[in-house]
Formats: C-alpha cells, sequence, structure tokens
C-alpha cells in the first residue's frame, strides 16, 4: 500500500456492485468526485477454462466455450469450431455456414439489446430495459427453438451443426426481423432524443484511434473512435464475404458514440440475416469430417468478430484428442484494460458509465 | 426558435413518454404467472434426463454401451451392467446420473445410439440436497416430480 | 507439423535487421510465424510497429513443453490494420529465464503479460506492474504449466481464506 496524499481518497468500487456487471472490482484513488487512478482487481470468476481444455477432447470442451462470454455463447461457439476446424483443414457446408451466420448476427443483437438495457438502467433510464428484454426474449426463443437451450446453446458442432432447422425457422427469423427495426427506432425514441440521456453521456470516456490501437482495443469501443474496423469485412469467415452490410462508425469515441454505434450495428445486423435467411441452401448441415476429432500436430491462431470485439482462438495440437494449449483471446479482457485511460480524470458517477458502454462480461473477462 | 420552443416545453422528453404510454394496454403484457401458469418450452429443450423404457414391455431401452459416459464433458453418468450368460448381452442394472454438475451440453442423447438418454422439456429440478440431485435409475425413469401448488 | 517457408517483405525485414535472431521463418495453414531469439523479441515488436505497419499487439500467451530446452514458448500474435494481416512471433524462455517486457511498444501488453506470469510463473523484466492478475496475489503455483494437476490448488491459501479444508 502506498502511502496517500492528504487530498486523495481511495473508493472500492465492486466487486458486489450492480453496476460493474458481475463481480469486478475496481479501486479508485479519488480527488474529490475526481478520479485520479483506476486498479482493476479480476479474477474473482476464474475457472481455469484453458486448463480445462487440457484435460476434454475437442468435442467435450465446445460447452464450456459458451461459458466464457454467456451473453454471446453462439459467438463463442462459432469461434472455437472455426479454430478447430482450421487446424483439421475442415470447413463448413455452405448450408451449415448460413445457419451459423443467422444464429450468430441473432445473439449479436441479443447481446447488444441487454448491453442496452443494463447500460441504461446504469444511467438512470428504467424503462428501454423491460422493452429490451422483450425483443431479446424473442431471439432466445429461436435459440430454444433450434437447439434447446436459451443462453448456453452449444449450438454448433465441429465440421457444422447437430440439429437440422426447425419447421418454421425461417418465418420465425422473418417475422423477428420485420418488426425489430422499428423497436431499434422505438429505442431511439426514448434515449437518442432525450436531453438528460445526451448530455448525460457525451464526452464521457473519450478514448482516441490511436489510443484504441495501442492498447488494443476493438469492437464497438474502436468503430466508435472512427476505426471501420471488422473482422467480418477485414478476414471474412464463414461466408460473410457473401452478404451486404456496412460498419457502423462514429468520431468522437465517447459514451454516446458507442451507443450509436451499438444501435446501428443491430440494424446491420438484420440486413445480414434477412439476406442470409432468404436463401439458406440446401445440402447436408455437416461435412464429412472424421467421427473423432484428432487434428495434426500444429498450431493455428482464428479469430471472429464477437459482439465485444475480436475474439481470439490460439490451439496448439499434438496430435491427440485432446488439446495441448487452448488459449482464448477474450476482447473484454483486452478492452477493459482501457478502463483507466478512459476513467482518468472523470467523475465517479462516469465510471459507471464508462464500464457500462466497455460491455464486459466478466465471465470471459476471468474465464 | 424552434429549438428553443421544443426544449421550452420539454418535447423531447415527452416523446419518450409516448412512447412509455403507447406499451400500457394491458395486450401487451408478456409476464407470465409462474408457477400457477407453465411455460411452454420448445420440442428440443434440454432440461432434465430420462432413461426411456419400452411402452409396452416396460423394459429399459439402455443397451449399456457406456457411451454417454464417455461423451459427457464432467463424466457425471456412471453405467453399472452384468454381463447376462444366456444372451451373452449386457443387462443393465444401475445408473446414475449427477444433475449438480450437468450442464445440459446434450453430448450425452447425441451419443446414445437408442434413443435410451434423452434430454426432456421437465426444468422444475430443483432439490432441497445435493444428493437430491444425484439420480438413479428409477429416478431416471420416472423423472421429476415437481411440487404442485394450488392457484 | 508441415510447414512452407515464409517468403515476402515481412521475413527480409525481419532478417535484414536482426540478423541471425531470426531463427524460423513458416507458414502453417497460411498463417506465418517467425521464431526469434527471446532477447530479439522486443525490437522486432518496435521495428514490426515502425516499419511495417503491425500496430496492433493482439494476444501474448505462452505454451509449456517441460521435455524441450528452453521449456516455454512465448507467443505473440500481432495484426496490422494497413495490411490487413495477421502474423505470429514466438520465442523460446528457460524456466526462471526473464523476458523484456513489449509494455513501452504495446500499452496492450501490460494485461497480457501478467497474466502469462500468473499462469506460467515467466516474468517479464521491466513491467510497470508485475502483480498476478487472475489468481489470488498470495497463490503458489502456476496453474497453466503442465505438471500443475487439474484439480490441484494451493491448499495453505484454500484453508487460510476461505476456511475449508479443501476446495473439493
Amino acid at each position: 500500500m502506498t502511502a496517500l496524499d492528504s487530498n486523495e481518497m481511495v473508493l472500492n468500487m465492486g466487486p458486489q456492485h450492480p453496476s460493474t456487471h458481475g463481480v469486478l472490482r475496481i479501486v479508485l484513488k479519488l480527488d474529490g468526485e475526481r478520479v485520479t487512478s483506476t486498479d482493476c482487481i479480476i479474477g474473482y470468476l476464474h475457472r481455469g477454462v484453458e486448463k480445462i481444455a487440457e484435460n476434454r477432447t475437442y468435442v467435450q470442451f465446445a460447452p464450456y466455450v459458451d461459458r466464457m462470454d454467456y451473453l454471446a455463447a453462439v459467438s463463442n461457439g462459432l469461434g472455437y469450431c472455426l479454430a478447430v476446424e482450421k487446424l483439421m483443414n475442415a470447413v463448413a457446408t455452405p448450408r451449415a455456414q448460413a445457419v451459423r451466420v443467422i444464429l450468430t448476427e441473432l445473439n449479436r443483437i441479443a447481446s447488444h439489446l441487454l448491453w442496452l438495457g443494463t447500460h441504461a438502467l446504469d444511467i438512470g433510464a428504467i424503462t428501454p430495459l423491460f422493452y429490451t428484454l422483450r425483443e431479446r426474449e424473442a431471439v432466445l426463443k429461436i435459440f430454444e427453438n433450434y437447439c434447446g437451450a436459451r443462453l448456453t446453446t452449444h449450438a454448433f458442432r465441429i465440421g457444422g451443426l447437430q440439429y437440422e432447422l426447425y419447421d418454421g425457422f425461417e418465418k420465425e427469423v422473418e417475422s423477428f426481423c420485420g418488426q425489430f427495426l422499428a423497436k431499434v427506432d422505438e429505442y431511439e425514441e426514448l434515449l437518442s432524443g432525450n436531453r438528460i440521456w445526451r448530455e448525460r453521456l457525451r464526452g464521457v470516456g473519450v478514448i482516441d484511434a490511436e489510443t484504441c490501437k495501442r492498447y488494443g482495443v476493438t469492437g464497438p469501443v474502436l468503430r466508435a473512435a472512427g476505426v471501420a474496423w471488422d473482422l467480418r469485412k477485414a478476414q471474412p469467415y464463414s461466408g460473410y464475404e457473401q452478404y451486404e452490410f456496412d460498419v457502423p462508425t462514429r468520431t468522437s469515441g465517447d459514451t454516446l458514440d458507442r451507443y450509436f454505434v451499438r444501435l446501428d450495428e443491430m440494424r446491420q445486423s438484420v440486413r445480414i440475416i434477412q439476406q442470409a435467411v432468404a436463401n439458406i441452401p440446401t445440402g447436408p448441415i455437416m461435412a464429412k469430417i472424421a467421427k473423432v476429432v484428432k487434428p495434426p500436430v500444429g498450431e493455428a491462431y482464428v479469430s471472429i468478430e464477437a459482439p465485444k470485439g475480436e475474439l481470439g482462438y490460439y490451439i496448439v495440437s499434438d496430435g491427440t484428442t485432446h488439446p495441448y494449449r487452448l488459449r482464448v483471446r477474450p476482447p473484454s479482457f483486452v478492452n477493459l484494460q482501457a478502463l483507466g485511460h478512459m476513467a482518468q480524470g472523470a467523475l465517479v458517477a462516469d465510471v459507471v458509465a464508462i464500464i457500462g458502454t466497455i460491455d464486459i462480461v466478466l465471465g470471459e473477462v476471468d474465464r | 426558435m424552434i429549438k428553443f420552443l421544443r426544449s421550452f416545453l420539454l418535447l423531447d422528453l415527452l416523446e419518450g413518454l409516448w412512447v412509455t404510454f403507447r406499451h400500457q394496454s394491458p395486450s401487451q403484457i408478456e409476464t407470465e404467472q409462474y408457477p400457477s401458469e407453465r411455460p411452454a418450452v420448445s420440442e428440443r429443450y434440454r432440461g432434465a434426463p430420462r432413461l426411456n423404457v419400452h411402452p409396452e414391455t416396460q423394459e429399459t431401452l439402455c443397451i449399456s454401451c457406456n457411451l454417454c459416459a464417455v461423451a459427457c464433458p464432467e463424466n457425471l453418468i456412471v453405467v453399472g451392467s452384468v454381463r447376462n450368460p444366456e444372451t451373452k448381452r449386457k443387462d443393465l442394472v444401475t445408473f446414475t446420473y449427477d444433475l449438480s454438475r450437468c450442464m445440459f451440453c446434450g453430448l450425452c442423447e447425441d451419443a446414445c445410439p437408442v434413443d435410451a438418454l434423452e434430454l426432456t422439456q421437465d426444468f422444475e429440478i430443483a432439490s432441497y440436497t445435493r444428493e437430491g440431485l444425484i439420480w438413479d435409475r428409477q429416478a431416471l425413469e420416472e423423472g421429476p416430480r415437481p411440487t404442485q401448488y394450488r392457484q | 507439423m508441415a510447414t512452407v517457408p515464409w517468403e515476402g517483405p515481412i521475413p527480409d525485414l525481419l532478417r535484414a535487421r536482426l540478423g541471425a535472431s531470426v531463427l524460423e521463418t513458416s507458414l502453417y495453414l497460411d498463417q506465418p510465424f517467425a521464431v526469434l531469439a527471446l532477447p530479439a523479441m522486443v525490437p522486432a515488436l518496435e521495428l514490426l510497429r515502425s516499419e511495417a505497419g503491425f500496430d496492433y499487439l493482439v494476444d501474448i500467451t505462452a505454451v509449456d513443453y517441460p521435455k524441450r530446452t528452453p521449456r516455454f514458448e512465448l507467443v505473440y500474435v500481432l495484426y496490422s490494420y494497413g495490411r490487413n494481416e495477421r502474423i505470429r512471433l514466438k520465442a523460446g524462455v528457460a524456466l526462471g529465464e526473464k523476458a523484456p517486457s513489449a509494455v513501452p511498444v504495446h500499452l496492450g501488453a501490460n494485461w497480457l503479460e501478467r497474466e502469462v506470469y500468473d499462469m506460467f510463473g515467466i516474468e517479464f523484466a521491466g513491467h510497470p506492474d508485475p502483480r498476478r492478475i487472475l489468481m489470488p496475489e498470495e497463490w503458489a503455483g502456476f496453474p497453466l504449466r503442465k505438471d500443475y494437476g487439474i484439480v490441484e490448488m494451493d491448499n495453505r491459501w484454500v484453508q487460510a481464506n476461505l476456511g475449508i479444508e479443501s476446495g473439493q
């Protein structure tokens, strides 16, 4: 413990604070109401996922990845499956790829919806939470109908899909997309036009593009700072190159811009889903891969654009059925590092807003 | 001037309030009155496990192949069997399923070659004790029996 | 591992500036990687950042090979926004050897290096904040080493802090 300046006060925020969205503890040093330094204490939710991976087969480990970023379980599963497929030099069938894209984009919407609701709640706008959870419910119902689980879906398998689409999947997805855009406009009516909301968030937690790159920050935070970088565009995977969509960006990199970027991303996701669901290719849902997943000796790093940023899997195979080493590059963990920069000189109340817009999930930060 | 009037008359706030009022109609109520109203879960729902029996003979469908136990990431299934000297097949004796560690990934039901083990639509599996979550063969064949509350 | 040689401006740049410190430049599954001597790692990161545009340090991690010397392999994943390319740099680290810290080059290395230290016990010389990050500060042992069992734990810590005999 270093000696305290007489004007300095140490405030312990979390790990049981509702606005830290989990078990994050931040030791704030304050000069009056201003934050002079932050120290994030993480690891309360550490389960040793990477160690577990070394003790499971490739197939058995797939359900565990859902439990890292549990709000975007489908994205996690996609990244993992793509990484193992890369190691095995296999590619999922076109039908499987299209279904994967639909489900991951639905998951992006669900993740952003929960973010929007809880973030608005943190700021003091209670109403949006009920509406966003209602729309998220529709997405989760699609997941439930498709694979039998709502949150930790385990929807994809290495090489393709386990479940064939259920009757009425296309119709359900289309009807969701059809009414969802109007709902996003409704959130805008509630929040974007609201002067309290705008004044509260403008200029809070500013981070510029250069600093984002130095910290390795990705995802909506980077795009709100003006960098139009999205892995789905930069290095397309799972057939994203077939779909037409824009990468929404803003310029000032503050909390308000991150809010706008995420709203626009939901609209773009709807665009992708509508294109994908309009022509899902027919054919098998599982590629012809060996029944026992046993990649040759080697290593690969594969990353995808998860709702929170770049989610990477680095897998080292020693030619057995178990990964020799599996490393997850979690977007939340890396993005949270920039909190210190964003919160420097901010008010205590703004720290809540900043944590909210980085959009962390502690299950992924701690793994 | 218009901008001033807008902010003076709090139009932006009223716009948001109007959204809230639009959702006041009782037709928009989404809340389910659990437990008197139980949610309809989907057909593929992965809930409490069940060990299926033949509908007519009441004999178990399980052939004690142990594939579910091998597939399980958490190693929570234990299959006990004896070899029948007459039929040369394995007969199921015990089947233990530790629900307290189950994450309902569905790998066991995918592995089952005869559709004996199945994750069903039952979701009310809470128990007052940890031991109560370790299901034996009888519990698996009968399924969970949640308390029914009066309305 | 069936690798093919990696040719192009980046391996040429590395070889020209770092000479014999570049031990291998290969491609595996179309993913380029270079194996460097450990002291050349931070100069290589600096060189790639300033002259080849690799301005985004994606990840730092390590792999434990108990039977090899040196025992650990540090892996750096780099990405260039301008080139839209991803490369990996690797270097061996012996048990007890200190790796140079990459924080002066990439700010994001801070937590990533702390995690490598936490999980493997590889220390980084010149790191501004050399603490554990995920495990408790007083924890003994490094969980991701291969000789650390899956149910192993620091019993002393568990008893002292949680008041239970064992976490199992």
